[in-house]
C-alpha cells in the first residue's frame, strides 16, 4: 500500500515538473520523459498485476495531459512493463550502466509503440520527421536521468517501509 | 491450468491492460471524441498546482536570467553589486510589468477587432510529450468555455478546445497532427484544409490543381468549418509541393503564432465576426 501511494505521488510529481518546468530547459521540444523511467522501475520491481496496472495508469494520465488519443500512452506503458518485466527476469540490471541502457531501450520502445498505434488508427502525415528529430534525443535524455530516478525512488521506497 | 493462471498472472494482466487501451484508442480514433471525464476530473485537479509552479518557474528564471547578467559586475565591483541588484530587481519588475501591458494592450486591440463574445485566458501548461501539440489554459467551462471553440491570439490562429473541465482547458494547436482547418489563400481564395505537421509548421492540402498560389501569400480561415471565424490569420505559405497527387496539391504553411512565446490567448466561438480590414 506504502508503495502504491510513492508510486502515485511520483507520479504527480514527475507529471508537474513534466508540464511546467521542463519545457523551460534548453532542449527545444525534446523532453525527458519522467513517467517513462517510473514505469520502468515498476517493470524492474513490481513484478506484480500491480505493477502492471501501475504503468497502465502512469500512461493514461500521461493521455490526459496530453493532446494524444486516451489509451494511447496507455497501451505504450503497459508495453514498455511487459518488455521491462520479461527482459530483468532474464538479464541482472544491477549497475548504473545496465539502467542506462535499459531506460534508454525502453525509451526507443515506447516511441515506437506510440509511432505504431498512430500508424495503425490515424496517420503518420507530418510527425515522421519530428519522430526521427526527437527520439533519439528524447531516449538519451531519459537514459541520463534514469539512475537517479532510481535511486531516489529506491531511497523513498526504503524510508517509507521502516517507519 | 490453475498453476499456469497463478505464475503468470503479471503478464495475462498486462496483455489485458493492452487490449483495454486498444479498445480505447480505437473507439476514440473512430469518434475522434480525445477527451473523457476522467482526464477532466485529472486535468481540474492538477490546475491549481500547475498554474502555482508555472507562476513560481517564471518568477524564478526571470530572476536567474538577471543573476547570469550580473555576475561580471559582481566580480568588478562588490561594493557596488547590492545596489545594481536592487535597481536590476526593479528594473525586471517593471519590464515584466511592460511586457505584460504589452501583451494585454495587444490582445485588447485584437479583441477590438472581433464582433462577439471572446474569453480571456493565459496558458498555465504545455504538452508533456514531443510528438503531441496541446496547450492548458485556465479558463473553463463555469467561464463558459467549450470543447471544439476557437483559440486566437493577436498573431492569429492558435487552435481548439479539445476538452474543458469547470477551471481549465486543453488547447489542441493547430501545428498538432490531429489539427484540422478549413483554410483559403486569401489573396486567390484558393481553399484547402490547413493539417499539423509538428516543427515543421503546417501543410495546406487538397488544393485544387491550377489554383493559383504563390509562395509568401497568406492563409487565412474560410470560416466554413463551423469552428473559427472567417478571416484569421493561420500563417504564409512557405514551399509549394512539386509532386502533388493527381487533381489536388498541397503546400507548406508557417504559423503565424510564435507558440512558445504564447502567454494570453482569446477563446471565441464561430458566430465572431472579424471586421473588414482587420483579419
Amino acid at each position: 500500500m506504502r508503495s502504491a501511494v510513492l508510486i502515485a505521488l511520483t507520479t504527480f510529481v514527475a507529471l508537474l515538473i513534466q508540464t511546467t518546468l521542463v519545457p523551460l530547459l534548453p532542449f527545444g521540444a525534446a523532453m525527458p520523459d519522467l513517467l517513462l523511467v517510473v514505469c520502468v522501475y515498476l517493470g524492474l520491481y513490481f513484478h506484480s498485476p500491480a505493477g502492471a496496472l501501475g504503468a497502465f495508469a502512469i500512461g493514461y494520465v500521461q493521455d490526459s495531459f496530453s493532446g494524444s488519443l486516451p489509451g494511447l500512452n496507455a497501451f505504450a506503458m503497459t508495453v514498455v512493463f511487459v518488455a521491462v518485466y520479461l527482459a530483468s527476469r532474464r538479464l541482472w540490471v544491477t549497475n548504473t550502466l545496465s539502467k542506462i541502457l535499459l531506460v534508454f531501450v525502453a525509451s526507443l520502445v515506447k516511441t515506437f509503440a506510440v509511432l505504431a498505434l498512430l500508424g495503425v488508427f490515424l496517420s503518420l502525415d507530418g510527425i515522421w520527421r519530428t519522430a526521427v528529430k526527437y527520439v533519439f534525443i528524447e531516449a538519451v535524455l531519459a537514459a541520463a536521468i534514469g539512475p537517479l530516478m532510481f535511486a531516489l525512488l529506491a531511497r523513498t521506497q526504503q524510508e517509507a517501509t521502516e517507519h | 491450468m490453475f498453476e499456469f493462471f497463478r505464475r503468470n498472472l503479471t503478464l495475462l494482466t498486462s496483455g489485458v491492460l493492452l487490449v483495454v487501451s486498444l479498445v480505447l484508442v480505437s473507439t476514440n480514433a473512430r469518434t475522434r471524441r480525445l477527451d473523457d471525464p476522467i482526464a477532466a476530473a485529472l486535468l481540474e485537479g492538477m490546475r491549481p498546482v500547475q498554474s502555482g509552479v508555472t507562476q513560481a518557474a517564471s518568477s524564478l528564471t526571470g530572476i536567474w536570467r538577471q543573476y547570469l547578467a550580473l555576475v561580471g559586475l559582481q566580480r568588478e565591483n562588490e561594493v557596488l553589486r547590492q545596489r545594481i541588484l536592487e535597481l536590476e530587481r526593479e528594473a525586471v519588475r517593471i519590464g515584466e510589468i511592460e511586457q505584460t501591458n504589452r501583451r494585454l494592450t495587444a490582445l485588447l486591440g485584437f479583441r477590438d477587432t472581433l464582433q462577439g463574445p471572446a474569453i480571456a485566458a493565459q496558458v498555465i501548461g504545455k504538452d508533456p510529450l514531443p510528438l503531441f501539440r496541446s496547450f492548458t489554459i485556465n479558463r473553463g467551462s463555469a467561464d463558459g468555455v467549450r470543447k471544439g471553440m476557437a483559440v486566437v491570439s493577436p498573431h492569429g490562429v492558435v487552435g481548439q478546445i479539445l476538452s474543458a473541465s469547470p477551471h481549465a482547458a486543453r488547447v489542441l494547436l493547430l501545428t498538432d497532427h490531429n489539427s484540422g482547418i478549413d483554410a483559403v489563400v486569401q489573396r486567390s481564395r484558393a481553399r484547402g484544409i490547413v493539417e499539423g505537421a509538428l516543427d515543421d509548421g503546417c501543410l495546406m492540402k487538397y488544393i485544387r490543381q491550377g489554383e493559383d498560389v504563390q509562395i509568401g501569400d497568406r492563409v487565412v480561415t474560410s470560416g466554413l468549418d463551423g469552428i473559427f471565424p472567417k478571416g484569421i490569420v493561420i500563417g504564409r505559405v512557405r514551399y509549394l509541393h512539386p509532386r502533388s497527387r493527381g487533381q489536388l496539391m498541397s503546400t507548406d504553411i508557417e504559423p503565424a503564432v510564435p507558440f512558445d512565446l504564447v502567454e494570453d490567448v482569446l477563446v471565441v466561438d464561430a458566430s465572431v465576426r472579424v471586421r473588414d480590414g482587420d483579419s
